[in-house]
C-alpha cells in the first residue's frame, strides 16, 4: 500500500468515525421517538376499531330491542286472535336478518284450560325458511327456562346469556326477553326474539387489526360469546383460560370485564408479550382485542430496518466520497515525497511539480524547491572546492617529491661505515631534513628540524638544506659552517623561522669527530658493548635567529662498533592518543635492546616501528627524521 | 593554551596555562599580538601552569622577544617547569630570552 492510500484511508476513517458517530447518534434517536410513536399510534388503533366494533353491536342489540318493543303494542291489541299472534313472531323474524328465533310464551293458564301456549317462529340453518310451532309442550316446560324466569322476576327486559338452543332454532343463541304485562301491571307473559351467535361469533372474529390479534367477547357470567376458537364459546369462561395462563394478570382482565370497564392491560399470551384493550357493550357483554406486540413492532421493525439500511449506506456514501476526495487533495503529497525521493537518490535536477493552491501544500512546494537549489548551489560550490583541493593536493604531492629527492639516497656502503636515514613527514612536506656528504675517508652528516610544519617549514628546509650542501663541502670547521649557514639562513628571514641542527664530521679512520649542536635534541651513542648514553653538548643558538651568533665546536673520538643515533623531535615527543610522548627514557631503552650486529638500515627501520607501536591510532603530529650511523 | 593578561601601568603581568603545539599556536599568535604592538616596558610571563611547548611555540616566544627588544622593553619568563625550559636550553632559546 503507498504512502497516500494510507494516509487517505486514514483520514477517511477518521472522518466516517466522527460523522459516522454523529449520524448514529441522530439515528438513534429519530429510531427511539419513532418506536414510542408507533407504540402510542398502534394502541389507539386498535382502540378505534374496538369501538366501531362496540359499536356495530350495540346497533344490532339496539335493532332487536326496538324492534320486540314495536310489536310490544300489537301483541297486547291481539290477545284474542291467536292465529295474528303467529304471524307477529313469524313477521318479526321475517322482517329482522338478526333475529333468528321469535317467541310469545303466555303464562300457564293465561288462556283457560291450556298449560303451554307459545307461538314461535325460527328460521333454518341455512334455507331461511321460516317454521313456526306452538312451543311449549310436557317436553319443553318453557315457563322453568332462564329466558322465561329472569325478566319475569326483573320485571324488566333482560339479554340471557349465551346458550345452545336445543328446543327451537337449534343453534347458539341469545334471547333478549321482555315481560309483557297488562294494564294493571300483571304479567302475563313473555315476548322474545333470539339472535344467533354463529353470526356474532363470525362477525366478532373477522376483525384483525394485526395479523395474530383477534377479538373476543365474553357474557356478563365471563363464558365467551364469541372466540376465535369456537369450542370456547358457551364451553368455557375468560377464567378457565386465565387459569391456564401463567401470567395472572389475565385474571384482572376478566375481572375487568366483568364488571363494565374500559381499559388497556398488557400481559404475556401464551409467552408472546401481548396487549389486550376492551370495553362493555350496552347489554352487558364485554368485547376485547388481543394485539401481539410482536405484529406491532413488526411496522416499525421495518421502520427500524430501512432507517439502519440508509444509515449504512450514507455511510458508505461518506467513506468514499471522503476517500476519493482526500485522495485527490493528497496527490500532490505523493508528487513532493517522489520528487523528494528522486533529489534523494542523486537527481539534482528533478522537477518539483507545480500546485494550483495557495495554501500550506504551496509552502511545502516552496520549501522544496529551495531545498533544491541549495542543494545544487551546494554542491555546485563543492566540486569547485574539491577541484581547487585537488590540484592544491597534486602540488602538493610534486613539492613532495621534490623534497624527498633532495634528500640522498644512495647511502655508502662501506667496510668502515653504514649509514642509513629516513624522513616521514607528518604532512605531505615537512620542515625536517638530513645529509651527509662523503670526503675520502671523512663524513660530514647532519640532521635539521626546521620551526612549524607543513609548506612554510619545507621552504625553509629547502633553503638550509642548500646551504649546507655548499657550505658543508668547503672543508671549513663545524663552527665556521653554522655559523656561515646562520648568516646565509638569517638573511630575509622576515618570518623568524629556524632550523636546529646537529651537524658533524668523522674520521672513519681514526674515529674522531668534531661536532656542533645548534638547538638540536642530544643525539645517542651506543657503545661496542651496547651501552647507551645522550650526548649532552653545549646548546648553541639554533639557526636562523641571529646572525654572527659564535657557534662553538666540540670533539671527541668514537671507538669503533659504536653508533650513533640522530633524530628530530619527532621522535621523543610523538604522542599516544591520550597525550603521553614517547621521551628519552623509552629511546635510551630502545637503544639499549638494539641488536649489536644490526644494520643502519635495520636499526633505522626498527626505531621507527617502535614509535608507531607506541602512538598506535594516533596521528602523527611532528615531522619524523632518524640517521643511524655505525662506524665499524 | 590559555593567556591571561593583566596591566599594571606600564607592566603587562601574563599567564600562561597548558599547552602550545601546532593546534593552538595560531591562537597563541592573536592573543600575545597586543603585547607585541603595545607599549609595555616591562612583561613578565608566569610559566608555572605550562606544559609543553612546539618548536613553532619557540618561534611565537622568539618574534615576542625581538619585537619587544626593538621598543627597548624587557620580557621576562618566570617559574618555568624543567622539562619545558630544557627545550629553551637545547635550542639555545635561554641565550636570546631571559628565563628566571
Amino acid at each position: 500500500m503507498s504512502v497516500k492510500k494510507r494516509f487517505a484511508s486514514r483520514l477517511s476513517l477518521y472522518v466516517l468515525l466522527l460523522a459516522g458517530g454523529v449520524m448514529i447518534f441522530v439515528a438513534a434517536f429519530s429510531m427511539f421517538f419513532a418506536a414510542a410513536t408507533v407504540s402510542s399510534e398502534s394502541v389507539e388503533k386498535t382502540e378505534r376499531i374496538l369501538d366501531n366494533t362496540i359499536l356495530e353491536i350495540e346497533r344490532v342489540i339496539t335493532e332487536v330491542e326496538r324492534a320486540v318493543d314495536n310489536v310490544d303494542w300489537v301483541v297486547h291489541e291481539h290477545l284474542m286472535d291467536e292465529e295474528f299472534l303467529y304471524d307477529v313472531t313469524r313477521e318479526l323474524v321475517k322482517a329482522n336478518p338478526n333475529i333468528v328465533a321469535s317467541a310469545i310464551a303466555f303464562e300457564p293458564g293465561f288462556y283457560k284450560g291450556r298449560k303451554y301456549f307459545a307461538p314461535f317462529t325460527y328460521t333454518g340453518d341455512l334455507s331461511h325458511e321460516l317454521h313456526t310451532i306452538q312451543l311449549g309442550n310436557e317436553h319443553y316446560d318453557y315457563p322453568t327456562l332462564d329466558w322465561y324466569q329472569i325478566p319475569k322476576l326483573l320485571g324488566h327486559p333482560y339479554w340471557s346469556e349465551p346458550y345452545y338452543d336445543d328446543g327451537g332454532a337449534g343453534q347458539r343463541i341469545s334471547t333478549y326477553s321482555m315481560p309483557l304485562t297488562d294494564g294493571d301491571g300483571k304479567f302475563f307473559g313473555i315476548l322474545t326474539a333470539d339472535i344467533s351467535l354463529d353470526w356474532l361469533s363470525n362477525h366478532v372474529t373477522s376483525i384483525k387489526p394485526y395479523e395474530h390479534s383477534y377479538a373476543f367477547m365474553i357474557g356478563r357470567s365471563a363464558s365467551y360469546i364469541a372466540h376465535p376458537d369456537s369450542t370456547k364459546v358457551l364451553n368455557e369462561t375468560i377464567f378457565t383460560s386465565a387459569m391456564e395462563m401463567t401470567d395472572t394478570t389475565a385474571l384482572s382482565i376478566g375481572r375487568n370485564m366483568i364488571a363494565g370497564q374500559r381499559g388497556l392491560i398488557r400481559f404475556r399470551n401464551d409467552n408472546e408479550p401481548s396487549f389486550v384493550v376492551f370495553g362493555p357493550v350496552s347489554n352487558g357483554w364485554s368485547l376485547g382485542l388481543v394485539c401481539t406486540t410482536k405484529d406491532v413492532n413488526a411496522y416499525m421493525n421495518a421502520l427500524l430496518l430501512i432507517l439502519r439500511i440508509l444509515l449504512l449506506l450514507g455511510l458508505i456514501v461518506l467513506f468514499f466520497g471522503c476517500r476519493s476526495v482526500i485522495r485527490k487533495q493528497t496527490i500532490p503529497i505523493v508528487e513532493f515525497t517522489n520528487a523528494a525521493m528522486t533529489i534523494a537518490k542523486g537527481n539534482f535536477q528533478a522537477t518539483i511539480p507545480e500546485v494550483e493552491t495557495k495554501d500550506e501544500l504551496l509552502k511545502l512546494r516552496n520549501s522544496l524547491d529551495y531545498m533544491q537549489r541549495s542543494i545544487n548551489e551546494y554542491i555546485s560550490e563543492l566540486k569547485t572546492t574539491t577541484a581547487s583541493n585537488e590540484r592544491y593536493e597534486s602540488e602538493l604531492n610534486i613539492a613532495r617529491d621534490i623534497q624527498m629527492s633532495m634528500l640522498p639516497q644512495n647511502f655508502p656502503h662501506r667496510e668502515d661505515c653504514d649509514l642509513h636515514a629516513m624522513v616521514t613527514p607528518a604532512k605531505e612536506v615537512g620542515g625536517d631534513l638530513y645529509d651527509f656528504i662523503e670526503v675520502g675517508d671523512s663524513l660530514f652528516f647532519l640532521v635539521g628540524d626546521v620551526s612549524g610544519k607543513g609548506v612554510p617549514a619545507a621552504l625553509f628546509m629547502a633553503i638550509a638544506r642548500a646551504a649546507f650542501r655548499f657550505i658543508g663541502a668547503l672543508g671549513l670547521s663545524m663552527a665556521d659552517v653554522m655559523s656561515r649557514v646562520n648568516d646565509c639562513l638569517c638573511d630575509g628571514n622576515k618570518n623568524e623561522m629556524f632550523v636546529t641542527i646537529f651537524a658533524g664530521r668523522l674520521d672513519l679512520k681514526t674515529g674522531e669527530m668534531e661536532f656542533c649542536n645548534a638547538g638540536h635534541n642530544p643525539i645517542v651513542i651506543i657503545s661496542p658493548e651496547g651501552k647507551a648514553s645522550f650526548l649532552r653538548a653545549k646548546p648553541n643558538l639554533a639557526a636562523g635567529l641571529f646572525p654572527g651568533f659564535p657557534y662553538q665546536e666540540e670533539r671527541m673520538t668514537l671507538e669503533r662498533g659504536s653508533r650513533l643515533v640522530l633524530y628530530t623531535d619527532g621522535v621523543t615527543e610523538a604522542e599516544r592518543g591520550d597525550k603521553v610522548q614517547f621521551g628519552e627514557p623509552a629511546l635510551l631503552a630502545w637503544a639499549e635492546r638494539l641488536n649489536p650486529s644490526a644494520t643502519a638500515e635495520g636499526a633505522t627501520a626498527n626505531l621507527f616501528a617502535c614509535v608507531k607501536h607506541f602512538t598506535g591510532d594516533a596521528d602523527q603530529n611532528d615531522d619524523i627524521t632518524i640517521m643511524n650511523i655505525l662506524l665499524k | 593554551m590559555n593567556v591571561t593578561i593583566n596591566e599594571e601601568g606600564a607592566k603587562a603581568l601574563v599567564k600562561l596555562e597548558g599547552r602550545l603545539d601546532t593546534t593552538n599556536a595560531d591562537q597563541f599568535m592573536k592573543d600575545i599580538t597586543p603585547l607585541m604592538n603595545g607599549s609595555h616596558q616591562e612583561i613578565e610571563m608566569d610559566c608555572t601552569d605550562m606544559e609543553y611547548t612546539s618548536s613553532q611555540g619557540l618561534r611565537m616566544f622568539l618574534m615576542l622577544q625581538k619585537s619587544v627588544s626593538a621598543r627597548g622593553a624587557k620580557l621576562v619568563l618566570r617559574n618555568m617547569k624543567p622539562h619545558v625550559k630544557e627545550v629553551f636550553d637545547i635550542t639555545g632559546f635561554s641565550h636570546i630570552i631571559n628565563i628566571i
